[in-house]
């Protein structure tokens, strides 16, 4: 054992046995808050614990300039170190210290002693020590806290401005007010990246669209009932140039992320799979064979009426075991001729016959 | 083999891992976000005890999400093991599963690849040193060869990060295809030895079809990545990532020789199995700029489609018969598919944000890109020797023979106007938005954006062998069948005939501006007001500008502690210039010098009513209400109403498409060994859309003219109607853990129609009983699925998990009517028999360690 990870574990060993006697359950259950309130450790922002530590490396950059939130409700508080959150958060504590947070914070802050750790998302902690009922003089980011929500998602965009998150304002769901911690809950690993509130992508997002997550089910979908893949191959949730919140400048590009076969260009198009290829497809799932918003052939019929036989209306007297059976309604319909029907590469494939 | 491609690319993988340093899943570009599978998702995946002590100890119960969602319980702390400084977490879930009853069935192995045998459930191991932040992390799961992931990561928090993968993506597409052909998965489908090419009696074909067994088709996405993304300072990032994606398999097609229902035992139309064999190269990356007043971002997408093959041959089995009496059809039985060309697209974007007064940001963002291909063309026809009708009986083409054709007049590039496709979109973005907040009650957004794609280069269906523009129809089986028929303009020879002879470019340009509010009435209660218009500007289609102006009312109420309410009303207005029914006239032979308007005149290109949806009038209105109550601490009930009504008001083309429906969720978690779940949600959906069939092709389009009279009007509706419904149920008794999970999925279409009288009809007969209104069967897709599942904890490390997955399909579908006794009609090939229903049990038994 190095000489740094002695003294490392010689201070935590300390803190711990400190902390167990003030998180006996039994004790809690005979104090108030307020009783926890005075038996607070002062403060130490001294740095005096990190300057203990040997320096090997500086603060990582993504948490170098990571500093105490502001909290307007609470103007007048100091930041009173991680270790005085404990003294009264140590359950939440063993969840947070799995986290990437976490993780990132503790060895920013080993490295520069001025970076705080729980104080970099919830402020200033005195006062909330002093009132620990006190609503509002800690940052808090759930339904009971009295932290406006302008304020909880500013204090995540302190750290995680731009990139994903460049068109979060004014996005849908800034919009309908949701906060960061409607999907994120970056006090334990629930999910596998992203500090997400539930176990998956998908389970987040069906939080408030179970709706959509229930057109996953039909016959054909996309494969995210089989986990295959997720909300966010398409949408980026966090806003974007694009509705619906897509990841890409427009639906077609969205698609060609995994069927760039169909992005051509062909020697001859079909119109309006080149304009959406949401015309005739429904994007999450369908009871029509490939995700089509309706039968064929009644999906091209919507379109097609020229002369000759697009427009002839078939009966069941046409299916297979019918009367007289026909192609045009048969199995995958008008595309058993016009197979090529996103585009053709074939000098005698303007009908997309080949 | 998939497997071994998987183990070949896993060993440069992680010799990268090693060498180079980590990336995590951005939202903001790219797929390949997350990975699962069927086992992780559908039966419990691997066992994960929630923290008996809950989240907190000052405060009892859940804590609810700002929008009123219980947060889930969190899991106990892992137990770490310190090695040099790094502490360790690795579990591993091993086991064996079981399928049985219709385990082949296509929609069973939708999207899955269960294989009786062992599985890897779940491998996953984390590192991390809190010296510096530093983190690694594997994550796999192996359920069969053609369905796995791979993924692992190293970094330091806040300094840099590496991701690689792998991963096996399986799609059934066909549980039942009987081909005719061997080759199935090539690019050259040759018939099996008792059929004769071209030669061949439907019976003859029926007979083969009958003696072949059927056969599962699969396509099978193997994908690799590898990114990185890294603070070069706090304020700059620079990230990357690249990905090689390749398919293989095969899948149901076509293949087009002539009409059957036209010519009866005559011509062929073929539903053959062609290939997917290609790769995918992806390329993301970027930098950064984040800073006190402004934010860039500089971009460049890369991605290169690769296609195995460059076209797809099959041989049909008929022969073909002249309608001309007393000719032959020459021997033709050759078919061929240009297959998806090789592309690339590249894309350049930026963005700059900058902040301003009042809270308030202005951004821009621009883009570039071009998609574009080059690939060398096939032939308009691949035979050999003559195609056409045959009129003297001499088999060789000449002035007096003139509807035999020689193929190699036709057959080679040469009879192309260029040999390969050289063609390119490019297309701009331009983006520009602000937000300002003049008071903390009032919210301000506005924005303006451009997008355009310019199509470079056309095509000319030229010959020029010949002389002859235009292509070769239905692989020159019209030609056979028909004489003169050939598909082709001639100023000398043909010069009457209507054809295609030029590609159609769809260049395109949109302008939206929309302004918005947001009014803070209270400190929970939001209003807001969008306006949004939006004109685009298509080229050869039916309109040269669509414009859609809409208006949205949205209203969240967060006040009350036990609801939160979101409702919202949108209405929007689609309309345009003036409706052209043909504006595709330069791409047709009419358009050329020497063009002779034929003796009745130019047949009319469609109806005159015809709008076509995506360009037509429209009024939409569209609600959405969605609350979350909590009516106890421990409950949450979600739910939500929506509806979306558009009138399209069009005579001929679709009328009217609406949605509506409705869900309830319940959930309740009364402690962290607890958890149970309800769910219910019905929707529907109803589509009106109008036809009119012709009776003479004349050059009158007019509805109610003699080309497309009134009488020939026709009508059909469709009503699709979905419920679907679960529950689970997931509980502690000390070491043992109880999982139950029940799903309902229940679809119904009806597809009805009406008509003015038989003349509408494709088959007269069909209106002569009386009845001027019918149905189709009803479609039905159901599933039914239940899971139980047992864990027991063996010891702190070792836990056992039992589990059985039923599932029950049931699926109808009139398309496949008749297909299962019989899959050859007259000259008409159905190689799938359409999806079928299963009955389906999943059994596993999985040893979960914690090493």
């Amino acid at each position: 054992m190095t000489r740094h990870t002695a003294t490392l574990a010689g201070t935590w060993g300390r803190r711990l046995a400190l902390l167990a006697l003030l998180a006996l359950p039994s004790v809690h259950a005979q104090q108030t808050r307020e009783d926890l309130a005075r038996q607070l450790p002062a403060s130490d922002l001294s740095g005096a614990q990190a300057q203990r530590s040997a320096r090997q490396f500086l603060a990582a950059p993504g948490f170098a300039l990571a500093r105490v939130a502001d909290n307007p409700l609470a103007a007048t508080a100091t930041p009173v170190g991680e270790k005085v959150c404990i003294a009264c958060h140590q359950l939440e504590s063993e969840h947070f210290t799995h986290t990437v947070h976490a993780l990132g914070l503790h060895a920013a802050a080993k490295a520069d002693p001025a970076i705080p750790v729980c104080e970099t998302c919830h402020g200033p902690g005195s006062a909330h020590a002093q009132d620990p009922a006190g609503k509002g003089l800690i940052l808090g980011f759930t339904r009971s806290s009295a932290t406006p929500l302008a304020q909880q998602t500013r204090t995540c965009l302190t750290c995680h401005e731009g990139g994903a998150r460049d068109h979060w304002a004014g996005s849908i769901h800034q919009r309908n007010d949701l906060s960061c911690s409607d999907c994120h809950n970056p006090m334990a690993t629930f999910s596998g990246e992203g500090l997400l509130a539930k176990r998956s992508i998908n389970d987040t997002c069906a939080q408030c669209h179970n709706d959509v997550r229930m057109e996953f089910g039909r016959r054909s979908h996309m494969p995210l009932a089989e986990g295959q893949m997720s909300c966010v191959d398409c949408h980026n949730p966090h806003g974007s140039l694009t509705a619906p919140l897509l990841k890409t400048a427009t639906v077609n590009e969205t698609c060609y992320q995994c069927h760039a076969e169909k992005r051509g260009p062909f020697l001859f198009e079909h119109a309006p799979v080149r304009q959406n290829c949401l015309t005739c497809h429904t994007p999450h799932g369908s009871n029509q064979h490939a995700l089509l918003v309706a039968p064929v052939p009644f999906l091209c019929q919507q379109c097609h009426s020229q002369l000759g036989h697009p427009n002839d209306l078939l009966t069941p007297q046409s299916l297979a075991n019918g009367a007289h059976p026909d192609e045009r309604l048969i199995g995958r319909a008008c595309l058993t001729c016009h197979a090529q029907i996103h585009g053709s590469n074939a000098p005698s494939g303007p009908k997309f016959h080949e | 083999m998939p497997s071994q491609s998987f183990a070949r690319a896993a060993l440069p993988l992680a010799v990268l891992m090693v060498l180079s340093a980590g990336s995590r899943a951005d939202s903001g570009s790219g797929v390949d976000m997350e990975f699962g599978n069927a086992l992780l998702t559908r039966t419990g995946g691997a066992n994960e005890t929630p923290d008996a002590r809950g989240m907190s100890w000052l405060r009892p119960g859940q804590r609810r999400s700002p929008g009123g969602h219980l947060y889930s319980c969190p899991l106990e702390p892992p137990t770490l093991q310190e090695i040099s400084g790094w502490d360790v977490d690795a579990r591993v879930q091993l086991g064996w599963i079981g399928t049985y009853g219709d385990d082949d069935n296509a929609l069973w192995n939708r999207y899955v690849r269960w294989d009786s045998g062992l599985v890897l459930g779940l491998l996953e191991l984390a590192l991390r040193r809190p010296a510096d932040g530093s983190y690694a992390s594997v994550r796999a799961s192996h359920l069969s060869s053609d369905d796995a992931f791979f993924e692992a990561a190293f970094g330091r928090a806040g300094s840099y990060a590496v991701q690689a993968f792998l991963r096996e993506l399986p799609n059934a597409t066909s549980d039942s295809a009987i081909s005719i052909w061997n080759g199935v998965g090539s690019n050259e489908l040759t018939l099996l030895p008792s059929l004769a090419p071209g030669a061949s009696s439907s019976g003859q074909v029926a007979a083969t079809a009958a003696g072949v067994a059927p056969q599962r088709l699969q396509v099978v996405r193997s994908k690799t990545g590898l990114g990185f993304d890294a603070y070069l300072t706090p304020r700059w990032t620079a990230y990357a990532k690249l990905s090689n994606e390749q398919r293989s398999g095969a899948r149901p097609f076509g293949g087009a020789f002539f009409y059957n229902f036209l010519f009866p035992e005559n011509a062929g139309a073929l539903e053959t199995l062609r290939p997917v064999e290609d790769s995918t190269l992806n390329f993301n990356g970027g930098l950064r700029f984040i800073g006190a007043r402004w934010r860039m971002d500089f971009a460049y997408d890369g991605s290169f489609y690769r296609d195995a093959y460059r076209r797809f041959r099959f041989e049909s089995p008929f022969a073909l018969t002249p309608t001309r009496p007393g000719a032959t059809s020459a021997t033709i039985y050759q078919g061929q598919f240009a297959l998806e060309p090789d592309n690339d697209y590249h894309n350049v974007r930026s963005s700059f944000t900058r902040r301003l007064p009042w809270n308030g940001e202005l951004s821009v963002s621009a883009a570039a890109g071009r998609m574009s291909q080059d690939d060398g063309l096939i032939a308009p026809i691949d035979c050999s020797g003559t195609f056409g009708v045959d009129i003297d009986g001499s088999g060789v083409p000449s002035t007096t023979n003139r509807f035999l054709h020689n193929c190699s007049d036709w057959n080679t590039t040469a009879s192309l106007s260029r040999d390969s496709a050289d063609l390119r979109i490019d297309t701009y973005s331009l983006d520009s938005r602000v937000t300002l907040q003049p008071s903390s009650r009032l919210n301000l957004r506005g924005g303006v954006r451009f997008n355009r794609e310019d199509y470079r280069n056309t095509y000319l269906a030229y010959n020029p062998l010949t002389g002859d523009y235009g292509y070769i129809t239905e692989n020159g089986a019209q030609a056979s069948i028909q004489a003169g028929a050939l598909g082709t303009w001639n100023p000398l020879t043909s010069p009457s005939v209507i054809t295609r002879v030029r590609s159609l470019p769809l260049d395109r340009e949109t302008h939206a501006a929309d302004i918005g509010a947001d009014w803070r009435l209270a400190e929970r209660r939001t209003l807001g007001l969008s306006l949004t218009t939006q004109r685009n500007e298509p080229t050869h289609r039916e309109r040269r500008r669509v414009v859609e102006d809409s208006a949205k009312l949205s209203f969240v109420d967060r006040s009350l502690d036990w609801l939160t309410l979101r409702a919202s009303y949108t209405r929007l207005d689609q309309h345009g210039d003036r409706y052209v029914s043909n504006p595709y006239g330069s791409a047709y032979s009419t358009s050329l010098p020497g063009f002779v308007a034929p003796g009745g005149g130019v047949p009319a290109f469609t109806v005159d009513a015809m709008r076509k949806y995506d360009l037509a009038d429209r009024r939409e209105h569209k609600l959405d209400l969605m609350a979350t109550v909590a009516p106890a601490d421990d409950m949450t009930l979600s739910a939500g109403l929506r509806g979306d009504w558009n009138d399209y008001g069009a005579l001929i083309g679709r009328q009217a498409y609406d949605r509506t429906g409705f869900h309830l969720q319940w959930e309740w978690q009364p402690s962290p060994l607890t958890h149970a779940s309800v769910h219910y949600g019905a929707d529907r959906a109803r589509l009106r859309m109008a036809n009119v069939a012709d009776v003479v092709f004349g050059p009158d389009g007019s509805l109610g003219g003699p080309d497309y009279p009134l009488n020939a009007r026709w009508w059909a509706y469709d009503k699709q109607r979905n419920r679907t419904a679960g529950a689970t149920l997931d509980h502690r008794f000390g070491p043992v853990r109880v999982d139950a999970g029940w799903n309902l999925v229940d679809a119904r279409g009806l597809t009805s129609y009406r008509f003015d009288s038989p003349v509408a009809l494709a088959y007269f007969e069909d209106g002569l009983g009386g009845a001027r209104s019918g149905s189709f069967p009803l479609m039905r897709y159901r599933v039914d699925s239940l899971t139980l599942g047992l864990s027991f904890a063996l010891s702190p490390r070792f836990s056992l998990r039992v589990f059985d997955y039923y599932e029950r399909g049931r699926v109808d579908d009139w398309h496949y009517l008749g297909l299962d006794t019989n899959r050859v009609i007259d000259h008409r090939v159905y190689s799938d028999g359409g999806p079928r229903g299963y009955t389906t049990n999943l059994i596993g038994v999985l040893l979960d360690v914690r090493l």
